[in-house]
């Protein structure tokens, strides 16, 4: 397994953070995810052999938010 | 022919009309129009209503459609 974290831009509330742990925690080969509204990221634990980083941060531009390959 | 299609998209915050606003901006051909008090999307286009809806619930949100206006 592997961790990342990446950059999200655009939440406003509690209930921006939900919907993306919600949608993007449901992807198959994602294990967990917390997303922190204060610090604009999203930690993600996720299967290898089924997303990268990329595919990730992908999943939530999809869901109209901006996101970033931090650090 | 081009219709405007009025959608209740269940919106609770600036944060989700910000992500309906880039979800329809990365489509080129449809014009919009947004009422977050009154959780309604208007979209000018001449896709289809089911290619429209499956596009607005990428926010994680409820759709429903209330018809052509
Ligand atoms: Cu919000
Ligand atoms: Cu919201």
């Amino acid at each position: 397994l592997c961790s990342v974290s990446l950059g999200v831009v655009g939440m406003t509330c509690g209930s921006c953070v939900q919907s993306i742990e919600q949608r993007i925690g449901s992807l198959p080969g994602v294990i967990r995810i917390k997303v922190s509204l204060e610090q604009n990221n999203a930690t993600v634990i996720f299967d290898q052999s089924q997303h990268s980083p990329e595919s990730l941060s992908e999943a939530i531009e999809d869901m109209g938010f901006e996101s970033s390959l931090s650090d | 022919m081009t219709q405007k299609h009025e959608f209740e998209v269940a919106m609770t915050c600036e944060g989700c009309s910000g992500a309906v606003t880039r979800i329809l901006n990365k489509l080129e051909d449809v014009k919009f129009e947004i009422d977050l008090p009154n959780r309604l999307v208007w979209i000018e286009s001449d896709r289809d209503v089911a290619f429209l809806t499956d596009t607005l619930k990428k926010c994680g949100k409820e759709v429903k459609y209330n018809g052509a206006k």
